[in-house]
């Protein structure tokens, strides 16, 4: 059988495409899953706030403390079963983004509770909006989407911001994780 | 350089071929649902495509129920990968004009 030099460019370009398709799933399948814990966790979170204040401080000490354990087992499991290795450069990003807000919402800035509770979804939020310019439209979507909800209930959601945030914040992830990890 | 590989050579089985060495080695595979998607083909099309390739050696299928629900994994066979390559080196071949 003779193939012309358009024919097999063409079979060379339907290679790329699945291949890019299957990348792009094993990314969004193992975002998925850290996406919808971190939603739990940022529910939980809010939702525990809102019920106990003076508790606030310790509970997201523990959240996010579960959260990043969590969040290197799901890692680890995927490199086991899936050869799927997140590159350092993506821990390095996490680490300066977390870098700047604390330098800003805790050295620098004079930030209220209320300002707080805006302040660090949506910085990371803006992250996943930027490494959604890599990995996938979904991911920019999210942050935008998500970060113009919680701006808006920082204004109008009067005394129930933290509610606001459990469910949109909270929320938000795990309808975004459910979605990727059908992708 | 070697030729043709007619069990790759077919649009479907490319595009399971593809989809299968785009993963690791060490990857578990993808399940049935996952390759439909991914080459556009019909349940009865895909599953004779998936023999094919499984008699030729180029891959490996496993069978199992998750819940009730028969879970079918395929995943491409060390022989399977050389000869994606090979079939590969070949169209790059023709496009440089080897």
């Amino acid at each position: 059988m003779a193939i012309s030099p358009d024919e097999a460019g063409a079979m060379l370009a339907d290679i790329d495409a699945v291949v890019a398709k299957v990348k792009q799933s094993r990314i969004y399948r193992r975002t998925g899953e850290i996406t919808i814990l971190w939603g739990a966790i940022i529910a939980c979170g809010q939702l525990v706030s809102m019920a106990a204040p003076r508790w606030s401080l310790w509970d997201w000490r523990i959240a996010d403390g579960l959260g990043v354990a969590a969040t290197v087992i799901l890692m680890a499991r995927g490199r086991s079963s899936q050869g799927l290795r997140l590159p350092l450069r993506f821990l390095a990003a996490f680490a300066l983004v977390f870098l700047f807000g604390f330098l800003w919402s805790a050295v620098i800035g004079r930030f209220g509770p209320r300002e707080l509770d805006a302040f660090w979804p949506t910085l990371f939020l803006f992250g996943y909006a930027f490494a959604g310019l890599w990995f996938g439209a979904a991911l920019t979507a999210l942050g935008l989407a998500s970060s113009a909800l919680i701006v808006a209930g920082y204004f109008w959601s009067g005394g129930w911001f933290d509610l606001w945030l459990a469910v949109v914040n909270g929320g938000g992830f795990i309808l975004c994780g459910l979605w990727m990890r059908r992708a | 350089m070697d030729g043709l590989d007619e069990t790759i050579h077919q649009p479907v089985r490319l595009r399971l071929m593809a989809a299968l060495t785009a993963l690791p080695p060490s990857a578990e595979g993808l399940d049935f649902a996952r390759l439909k998607s991914l080459t556009g083909a019909t349940d009865g099309n895909l599953g004779a495509h998936i023999d094919h390739l499984a008699r030729a050696g180029y891959v490996e299928v496993a069978k199992a129920f998750v819940g009730r629900r028969p879970r079918t994994t395929v995943k491409a066979s060390k022989t399977g990968r050389a000869a994606f390559s090979r079939h590969v080196a070949f169209l790059k071949s023709i496009i440089a004009g080897v």
